[in-house]
């Protein structure tokens, strides 16, 4: 509901803990993948469960918040489980398929939703949508299966930029530019300073940060509907309109923050904070972990235009929820998932988490401030909105680039090589 | 009560058989964790053989492609680096970790002053997990972390780097923590053989005059025969199943340079979710392991008998 980004952050940070003692063994695979029906799911009686991976604290407590007001109203009540987010994700299949599933969960709508929804284990909630009253066709769009259900709810999304610190740039005299000549400009100088000037927090756990790149270099040079093709299997990646995507990159590349595929994403934002690195493109979230008192002094600018021909696209990643096809609480589910597209529900969850995000009900306000306002009109403005590449691709596709992407930034000489792995990696994937 | 009574002579007629029947009790001790052990453990391993038999996803049925998935190892390159990586592994973790395990324990042995401080801070890295230990040494290895500082106050700027994020020395940074503890596992089970000498054959071999050297070579090294197949067992199986340390540090990156056939097996499994493929992977590092210790066990007892 809250960014996925952090949410997504929480998962990788995680990822080992889950791995733990996942080890060599066929028994451990076998008993893992076949104890599909084993889950621990607590069945309150009439209470909905809302099965959440939004495991940061302040998302945790927003979406408490949430269910709370929700049993207040009197009817139906919802009980939040809380699970972390690589442990959800992995288990995400057998709550699916179990005989006796969670209710609801907290999901992104994209290829794996409408995956799940083909194979008929997706709640249809058609007649929610009905009283869904001015949500825009894009969100209507993204909820659906493809095949004419609706089977997700959005309720918050939130965009991408390169985020930098006002003062810092004041400090260094450079204004944001508005073109992609005046962004090697504003790197050069920034360069000349001796500051690094794209930060970038592709080590560690965070790999996929450096997703972001590609994405918007692909939809500002291809085109979003090229984009999302390329992500679902109907191109390929060593096409030649895929390798151009690489050229503008390359002209970046020298501006990058060299340590940037060795630190992790927190870390890129702690160096951009005390201003070694000039700007990271980043989403939202990463404001959860700036400090209160750099919060106003946040501002970003959107990645530049590279063609003017292509109709301009943002990321906007949405995020929401969607319900099991053999939940037996049909009639509560609904009436949750009413509430929750409902403006006041919205506010009320935005009020409590870390404000950043935008509600998607149009009639419910977001925080208001400079900067959201800002983001807001961006995504308003924009013709075409992608999610990211994972949630236009899959989960199961973020690795293949995470190697190839990485790949590039240490080795951009072997570029053809690199987009033939990735094609390899990718039809792997996508045959499986 | 007639049928009691018409009862009673069966059973006393079985009494003598009865007293050579397994009591209930003793059945019931080794039948359930029998049946427990069948549940959990061989009943899953072999789902997990029959899964690699196939192609699954984890949530539609499995479709059956016979050996198709281990065919598939032969024209992939990620699990040929996989594979090596595996080897080279098995070879610098078990052979480091042996070797200087072995050289402390010897070290160690001798009852001096102090001796038991140094036993217990080489021990100290086995009792924590390996995760949190990975994640000191993340923070160890980054950009401007410890170990580059070091670096740099030695002068030795132009060693500086970025370990974990360089294919070249990833896979090495990643062995250096999971040596930092298995040597001290190791020592101890070393220390315990070394325990178990008779000292009065180092008297003996002090008495024909035998350096320190020889008395290793031909007393300490033949006497410590039984742990050596402990030993190698251990580390045979630990550095096959070695995957925490690897996966918190670089989940196998960067692209793939750090891959384990395990980080392979759960990347595959849970992040690429090509289950009957990752089963496949998990079925190849069960044969290794099993192989190997089986074919050495049975020639380390075949020796000894």
């Amino acid at each position: 509901m809250t960014s996925a980004g952090l949410s997504r952050r929480r998962f990788l940070r995680n990822a080992s803990l889950a791995g733990l003692g996942a080890i060599g063994s066929s028994s451990f695979l076998a008993a893992c993948a076949t104890s599909a029906s084993n889950g621990p799911v607590k069945q309150a009686a009439g209470a909905v469960t809302v099965q959440s991976n939004l495991s940061s604290p302040e998302a945790k407590k927003a979406i408490e918040a949430l269910a709370k007001a929700f049993g207040e109203k009197g009817g139906a009540t919802a009980t939040v489980n809380t699970v972390a987010s690589e442990t959800f994700r992995t288990q995400l299949p057998s709550y699916l398929t179990a005989a006796n599933p969670p209710d609801t969960y907290t999901w992104y709508p994209g290829s794996l939703l409408s995956g799940y929804a083909r194979k008929g284990l997706l709640l249809d909630i058609g007649d929610v949508w009905q009283t869904m009253d001015g949500y825009s066709a894009a969100f209507r769009a993204l909820s659906g299966d493809g095949a004419g259900h609706q089977v997700f709810v959005p309720t918050s999304y939130y965009w991408w930029g390169f985020f930098y610190r006002k003062s810092n740039f004041a400090k260094w005299g450079v204004q944001p530019p508005t073109n992609w000549t005046e962004f090697l400009a504003l790197c050069e100088t920034l360069k000349g300073k001796g500051i690094a000037p794209i930060g970038l927090g592709a080590g560690g756990n965070t790999p996929w940060t450096a997703s972001a790149w590609f994405d918007y270099l692909n939809i500002r040079i291809n085109g979003a509907p090229f984009h999302r093709e390329l992500l679902a299997g109907k191109q390929r990646f060593d096409d030649p309109r895929v390798k151009k995507v690489f050229d503008p990159w390359r002209q970046a590349l020298p501006y990058f923050d060299p340590n940037g595929t060795a630190i992790a994403f927190q870390d890129a934002t702690t160096v951009l904070l005390q201003g070694r690195t000039g700007m990271v493109l980043t989403g939202t979230f990463f404001a959860d972990a700036a400090p209160k008192d750099a919060l106003g002094d946040l501002d970003f600018f959107q990645f530049p235009i590279l063609d003017p021909a292509v109709p301009v696209a943002e990321e906007g990643p949405t995020d929401g929820f969607f319900a099991s096809a053999r939940t037996p609480h049909v009639a509560e589910v609904k009436e949750w998932f009413s509430y929750v597209a409902t403006a006041e529900a919205q506010e009320l969850y935005i009020k409590n988490s870390s404000g950043t995000v935008l509600p998607t009900n149009p009639s419910a306000k977001d925080t208001g401030t400079p900067l959201v306002q800002k983001g807001r009109k961006m995504l308003a403005d924009a013709k075409e909105i992608t999610q990211f590449f994972n949630r236009d691709s899959s989960d199961a596709l973020q690795p293949t680039a995470d190697a190839a992407l990485i790949r590039f930034i240490q080795k951009p000489n072997e570029l053809d090589s690199i987009l033939a792995d990735w094609q390899t990696a990718a039809q792997k994937v996508w045959q499986s | 009560m007639a049928v009691l009574t018409a009862e009673r002579p069966k059973t006393a007629a079985r009494a003598p058989k009865r007293r050579r029947r397994v009591s209930p009790v003793l059945l019931a001790f080794v039948l359930v964790p029998l049946l427990v052990e069948g549940f959990w453990v061989f009943w899953p391993a072999l789902q997990g053989f029959y899964l690699a038999l196939t192609n699954w996803d984890g949530v539609s049925a499995p479709a059956f492609v016979g050996f198709g998935n281990f065919a598939e190892m032969f024209s992939d390159d990620i699990f040929k680096t996989a594979a090596l990586d595996t080897v080279i592994w098995l070879v610098l973790f078990g052979g480091l970790s042996a070797a200087g395990g072995l050289a402390l324990a010897t070290l160690l042995q001798r009852e001096r002053r102090g001796v038991g401080f140094y036993r217990a801070a080489l021990f100290t890295p086995v009792v924590f997990s390996l995760v949190a230990t990975s994640l000191i040494w993340q923070v160890i290895y980054q950009p401007d972390g410890v170990f580059n500082k070091v670096l740099g106050a030695l002068g030795l700027e132009s060693w500086q780097h970025s370990w974990l994020a360089d294919p070249k020395t990833a896979l090495y940074a990643v062995l250096v923590p999971a040596l930092w503890r298995q040597v001290g596992y190791v020592m101890v089970l070393y220390l315990a053989g070394l325990k178990g000498i008779d000292p009065a054959l180092y008297e003996a071999a002090k008495l024909d005059g035998a350096t320190a050297w020889q008395q290793f070579r031909n007393v300490t090294w033949p006497q410590l025969r039984s742990v050596n197949s402990v030993v190698l067992s251990v580390i045979i199986i630990d550095s096959l199943r070695s995957f925490d340390v690897v996966w918190s540090m670089t989940k196998g990156g960067p692209y793939h340079s750090s891959e384990l056939l395990s980080t392979y097996m759960y990347a595959t499994a849970f992040q690429s979710l090509r289950l009957g493929y990752a089963s496949a992977l998990a079925v190849v590092i069960f044969v290794l392991a099993f192989g190997v210790i089986v074919t050495y066990l049975v020639r380390a007892f075949r020796e000894d008998s």
